[in-house]
């Protein structure tokens, strides 16, 4: 019934995405994240590790209720952007983004929506920004509630006895989903 | 849900109608006069009981001619969801506006896609294209309709039954919902939006005896008495207009009244309320907004929980001639009231359970339903092949105003006109007519805005006249 609720007071909106037309929901994923967790230090991590994570965030966020019920994912796209500026050590991360249904007990035990591998160097600033496509990424962001995970992992092996450590920001988070009507 | 979700779609854009009350009219000789309604036009004969006594005039019965149904066939709009074509504003245009009449031009269809930006505190709903068709006021739509009445008449009396209709709703949105949707402002936070809805429905046969006579009558100067009247079979071979109150310069009254007995079939009306509300922030932790919604709803029904109901109510009319020019008032469902007992009913939601709870706040209570007035004043002035018209007509949900003039070259008749319809925006009309003997083909071309998007479109309406 509150879905119905939803219907009625987004009436224009679900009526604008019969027929060829299209409803696009642009979420600001980087604005849910907590301010502190948008730039974030890392390290000292040890060289001579792999597989050594950071959990940048995890949060659980409610979206728009009631759009899953009408409408039809026709696709979905995450812009990400984001900048290491690493003081020490030389590593190779994966920047991971997981966003999923708030049913999911740990976000982070999901698939990651994107993997954007980081080579890290000393005192270098490294910007990576990409956008990928994908359909978990579409069916989460048409729920009521979702789950948002960001994890870095470092590898240090090429660190040597150098630990790794500096600024990791996270500059841009944006999905955009495009829906057709379902009703 | 499927299915739920299109009743709500569609009974809520329902709400979102133009004044669909403004009917189409199909009589092209009175529409391309701007719709004046005038005793000599037969189109104008439920506007005032005292017409039916007045002689008849030029063009006293109309056949329409629906060319709008051969456009449609050729044009059939897209009814299936599911196919790429589907366009739901194109369907309730068809609804609002029955394709009656040929459509010249027309506002272009909603389009284009809309777009949503959800942030933590942010949330902006572009409707694009579908911007037009949110109301820049409230909505009001409906009226009170006279379906085809089945009766007789004998002299100056007549009785007849006729189903009547009353429909009227008025649906708003509250300003910082209309803006959020018309204007694309962003939803903020710790702000309720609110839409209300209004409305009301009742169905009644009326039985109704009337009279319509000629009170006064005074030939004009230099034409002979009283006596020399009309209707009398030995003028068969003097000018027609000779009897005519309206051209030959004659004073002239005539009455009309008709009391009805209104068996009341349905009543139905409901009074609503909803809203949501944002919190500290739009999109946080926990739910974003806060729902609530009360209605009222109060019916009677055939049949149903309180049966039928009963009033009375009263046409009256008169029209007053003077040296060929026209006054005439009248005023339908005079103190036209319906006596019911209604079942009133009160529909909460509750948030927190997320369901409606529903009370019954009265069973068989009684309540007296009221069938608006609808006043006409109009006036008219005929001179030679020339006649020039205005009326008023003020009804439950507005006032319109019609003005117009028609004259006769030989054959042919050129007409002109403009009207004021229910939105407040003048809509302009002209026409032409050819008559052949007792018969004459009319057409006429007129603007309107009877369209969801309420923009200005143009039609073509065509119709047979009796002479």
């Amino acid at each position: 019934m509150r879905r119905l609720a939803v219907v009625l007071l987004m009436l224009p909106v679900l009526a604008a995405g019969c027929g060829d037309r299209s409803l696009i929901l642009t979420v600001d994923v980087l604005s849910f994240l907590d301010p502190a967790d948008v730039s974030r230090s890392y390290g000292p991590i040890p060289g001579g590790l792999s597989g050594v994570s950071v959990d940048v965030a995890s949060e659980e966020v409610s979206l728009l209720p009631g759009i899953e019920d009408v409408t039809e994912v026709s696709s979905a796209k995450l812009e990400i952007g984001a900048s290491f500026d690493n003081a020490t050590g030389t590593a190779s991360a994966s920047f991971r983004i997981y966003i999923t249904s708030a049913d999911s007990a740990d976000v982070f035990s999901s698939a990651p929506i994107a993997d954007v591998p980081v080579s890290l160097t000393p005192g270098a600033v490294t910007n990576v920004s990409t956008e990928v496509t994908s359909d978990a990424l579409a069916e989460a962001l048409v729920q009521d509630k979702v789950k948002i995970g960001i994890r870095v992992t470092f590898d240090t092996t090429a660190s040597g006895i150098t630990p790794v450590q500096g600024i990791e920001t996270i500059t841009l988070l944006r999905a955009t989903v495009i829906t057709k009507k379902n009703l | 849900m499927i299915r739920m979700g299109w009743l709500v779609l569609v009974a809520a854009l329902v709400g979102l109608l133009p004044a669909a009350a403004e009917a189409q009219m199909l009589n092209a000789r009175r529409l391309g006069m701007g719709g004046v309604a005038t005793s000599d036009n037969g189109a104008s004969r439920s506007a005032n009981v005292a017409f039916r006594a007045v002689p008849k005039g030029q063009g006293y019965g109309s056949i329409p001619l629906p060319l709008g149904l051969l456009q449609l066939a050729g044009d059939m709009p897209e009814f299936d969801p599911d196919d790429p074509d589907f366009n739901l504003f194109e369907v309730l245009d068809l609804v609002s506006n029955p394709p009656l009449t040929y459509s010249l031009s027309k506002p272009d269809d909603v389009s284009g896609d809309i777009s949503v930006f959800v942030a933590r505190d942010s949330l902006v709903v572009d409707l694009d294209d579908v911007r037009r068709v949110i109301p820049e006021e409230s909505m009001k739509h409906g009226g009170v309709y006279h379906l085809f009445g089945v009766g007789f008449g004998f002299k100056n009396l007549f009785v007849q039954m006729q189903p009547i209709v009353h429909v009227r709703n008025e649906f708003d949105l509250d300003p910082k919902l209309r803006g959020a949707l018309r204007d694309a402002e962003p939803f903020v936070s710790n702000t309720r939006y609110a839409l209300t809805d209004d409305g009301v429905a009742q169905a009644a046969v009326a039985f109704q005896a009337g009279i319509a006579l000629r009170a006064y009558h005074a030939p004009a100067a230099g034409t002979g008495t009283a006596d020399a009247e009309e209707g009398e079979d030995s003028d068969k071979d003097e000018d027609p207009s000779a009897k005519d109150p309206r051209r030959n310069r004659s004073t002239a009254l005539y009455v009309g009244a008709a009391p009805k007995y209104l068996l009341g079939l349905a009543y139905g009306q409901i009074g609503g309320d909803g809203g949501i509300t944002t919190g500290d922030t739009l999109f946080g932790s926990s739910d974003p907004v806060a729902f609530d919604m009360v209605a009222v709803t109060r019916h009677a029904a055939i049949g149903e929980d309180g049966g039928t109901g009963h009033g009375y109510g009263s046409d009256l009319g008169a029209v007053f001639f003077w040296n060929n020019f026209e006054l005439g008032v009248g005023v339908n469902d005079v103190a036209s009231e319906i006596h019911w007992e209604t079942t009133v009913r009160r529909h909460v939601y509750s948030d927190s359970l997320n369901e409606f709870a529903t009370s019954v706040v009265a069973v068989d209570e009684d309540f007296t339903s009221r069938i608006p007035p609808t006043t006409t004043i109009n006036v008219a002035k005929r001179m030679g092949p020339t006649t020039v018209a205005a009326d008023i007509v003020d009804n439950e949900l507005y006032t319109g105003v019609h003005l117009g003039a028609e004259t006769w070259v030989g054959m042919v008749a050129f007409r002109g006109g403009a009207y004021r319809d229910s939105n407040g925006s003048w809509q302009v009309t002209g026409g032409t007519g050819v008559r052949f003997g007792g018969i004459g083909l009319d057409l006429a071309v007129a603007s309107h805005r009877r369209n969801i998007e309420e923009s200005r479109a143009t039609e073509l309406s065509a119709s047979l006249t009796l002479y």
